[in-house]
């Protein structure tokens, strides 16, 4: 078993309620996607698997513990275990391709020899590795402020996978990449599961991709789960109710943005905003 | 712009300047009580800059300039000015990086990173520390280390460390968390994670600010001689009060020379590392 929710909330400090009654059981080398609309409260649920954030309610159990019961010492090591490949990856934009992918064990490590690895890379060969799997081995030695967003976002996928994590989450991993790149990541990251036993959860925007490499999809609605299901079972009537707020039209790779609502009703909007201008002669 | 404003709704017509009368009484009174400011400052201060144009004042300040000149050039004393030059310059490159290396260090509780009562303290340590002024912690220093340049460096080190304290732990402050956070989610322990996550972030900016510093501290360093804390400034201190115009102007040359190169050095430099 990877993680079980038993009946989890999370309240955010503003009072906001991003998650409640959540029950979900993942298995070990199990993939699953979570879809549903904008604010649906994707993001907070992997953050929570991530313990990066603590359940208000209810129970988590992640890796056959309960990490916020844990000693600071157990609760880092579990950690270690987690990897969280987030949709703008975290890296400093003046860190070195090979530094920041190198990071990925520096919880594994001794801090000495993360230290050192900054004066001369410990794992040059690793990283060369895991980065030839996203085609971009040539890019090793360059800055991260040299290469473009889906150069980037491979990067921080590639870190992830030099982690070798046993749980890896995923936060919308592919929006920054074109179709074919968008596949061919996502057939990695499934293919990486598929060969360490690494259960992999991911969050996707683009249906179309859920459903073509996960074999669970959870529907997540306000807070909620709707549907958990087999995606052979996962209806076009289930899809279209999920997205209904977005006026029921499918998020996919080729439509990544679902129109809001109708376009007469936005053009209507333009009046009003073009009138008040006060601010511009306040500061007289 | 204004045109827009006008013809958009009648409210904001208002607002709009109602012609030369509008601001002209307030720019008026508040020049008016400047001018008395200054007219009273002088009074009070008994200031009379007719006798600094008198001829005879004049005579006696070409005197006093004209016996600087010429600047004893004696291979020997060169030596020796150079030797206080280097001096000057050890004293504020030591006392800036021993401030870059204490002020990073109390900066780290100072952005608020290990709690609230923690960064109120380092936030007074680095106050005290900068609130003193460098003359005053030379002299404080030359009691305490003795006459030399060891009271040098460590009274620039002392207040430089409030200065860059301060700036290093607002550089921490304002650095996105997300990169460090994210290698602590992954179990990372603290020094690395900064390192990695936060470091990079802020590595830049902390450096200009210790360039900046190090030029400000050659010049407050030959200042600092004048209290006994060595170099160039203690030279000059020496030479003025027995009257040797001669050494004194190689010695301000030198000083001259020292500015210069240090300013050009690090101006190269942190405009090399805003490029790269």
């Amino acid at each position: 078993m990877s993680f079980d929710l038993k009946q989890v909330g999370l309240t955010h400090g503003n009072g906001f309620r991003a998650l409640h009654g959540i029950s979900l059981r993942v298995g070990r080398a199990e993939r699953a996607a979570v879809i549903g609309p904008s604010g649906a409260g994707k993001t907070s649920l992997i953050r929570l698997l991530g313990t990066a954030l603590r359940p208000s309610e209810g129970r988590l159990d992640l890796l056959g513990d309960n990490p916020w019961q844990q000693p600071a010492g157990k609760l880092r090591a579990l950690r270690t275990r987690i990897g969280t490949i987030h949709q703008s990856p975290p890296i400093p934009p003046r860190l070195r391709v090979i530094t920041a992918i190198l990071a990925g064990r520096l919880g594994v490590w001794p801090a000495w020899r993360g230290l050192l690895s900054l004066l001369y890379p410990a794992d040059i060969a690793g990283a060369e590795a895991v980065l030839a799997r996203f085609d971009l081995a040539d890019r090793l030695f360059d800055r991260c402020d040299r290469l473009s967003g889906g150069q980037l976002q491979r990067v921080g996928i590639a870190r992830v996978l030099y982690q070798q994590p046993d749980l890896i989450l995923a936060d919308e991993p592919v929006s920054a990449l074109d179709p074919a790149l968008a596949d061919a990541a996502l057939g990695e990251l499934v293919s990486e599961s598929e060969r360490r036993q690494a259960t992999l959860f991911a969050s996707l925007h683009a249906v179309d991709l859920a459903l073509k490499w996960f074999p669970r999809i959870i529907g997540l609605r306000a807070g909620e789960v709707v549907f958990d299901l087999p995606t052979a079972r996962v209806s076009d009537t289930m899809l279209s109710e999920l997205y209904a707020a977005e006026g029921g039209v499918l998020p996919t790779q080729a439509n990544p943005r679902a129109p809001v609502r109708d376009p007469g009703e936005a053009r209507m909007d333009i009046g009003p905003q073009k009138i008040v201008k006060l601010d511009a002669c306040r500061g007289r | 712009m204004k045109a827009d404003a006008r013809t958009a709704t009648g409210s904001i017509e208002s607002c709009a300047p109602r012609g030369a009368a509008d601001f002209c009484l307030s720019c008026m009174l508040t020049s008016g009580a400047l001018l008395a400011a200054v007219i009273a400052s002088f009074a009070y201060l008994d200031i009379d800059f007719g006798s600094l144009f008198s001829g005879e004042s004049a005579a006696s300040m070409a005197g006093f300039v004209g016996s600087f000149f010429p600047p004893d050039l004696d291979p020997a004393f060169l030596r020796k000015a150079a030797y206080g030059a280097v001096q000057t310059f050890a004293v504020a490159m030591i006392g800036t990086l021993l401030a870059a290396a204490a002020g990073l260090l109390i900066a780290l509780p100072a952005s608020g990173r290990h709690g609230l009562a923690a960064s109120r303290m380092s936030r007074f340590i680095l106050n005290l520390l900068r609130s003193v002024p460098e003359l005053v912690w030379a002299t404080l220093m030359v009691l305490a280390a003795g006459l030399g340049p060891f009271a040098g460096t460590l009274a620039l080190a002392l207040h430089t460390t409030g200065v860059l304290g301060r700036l290093f732990a607002e550089a921490i402050e304002n650095a996105p968390r997300l990169p460090e956070q994210s290698l602590r989610d992954a179990g990372c322990v603290g020094v690395p994670a900064f390192v990695y996550g936060t470091l990079p972030l802020v590595w830049t900016q902390c450096v200009a600010y210790g360039f900046y510093r190090l030029e400000m501290n050659i010049r407050m360093a030959t200042v600092l001689g004048f209290v006994g804390a060595g170099g160039l400034g203690q030279m000059l201190y020496f030479h003025l009060s027995i009257f040797q115009q001669a050494q004194a102007a190689t010695v301000l040359i030198a000083m001259f020379i020292l500015v210069l190169v240090v300013d050009f050095l690090s101006d190269r430099l942190r405009a090399r590392m805003a490029r790269g």
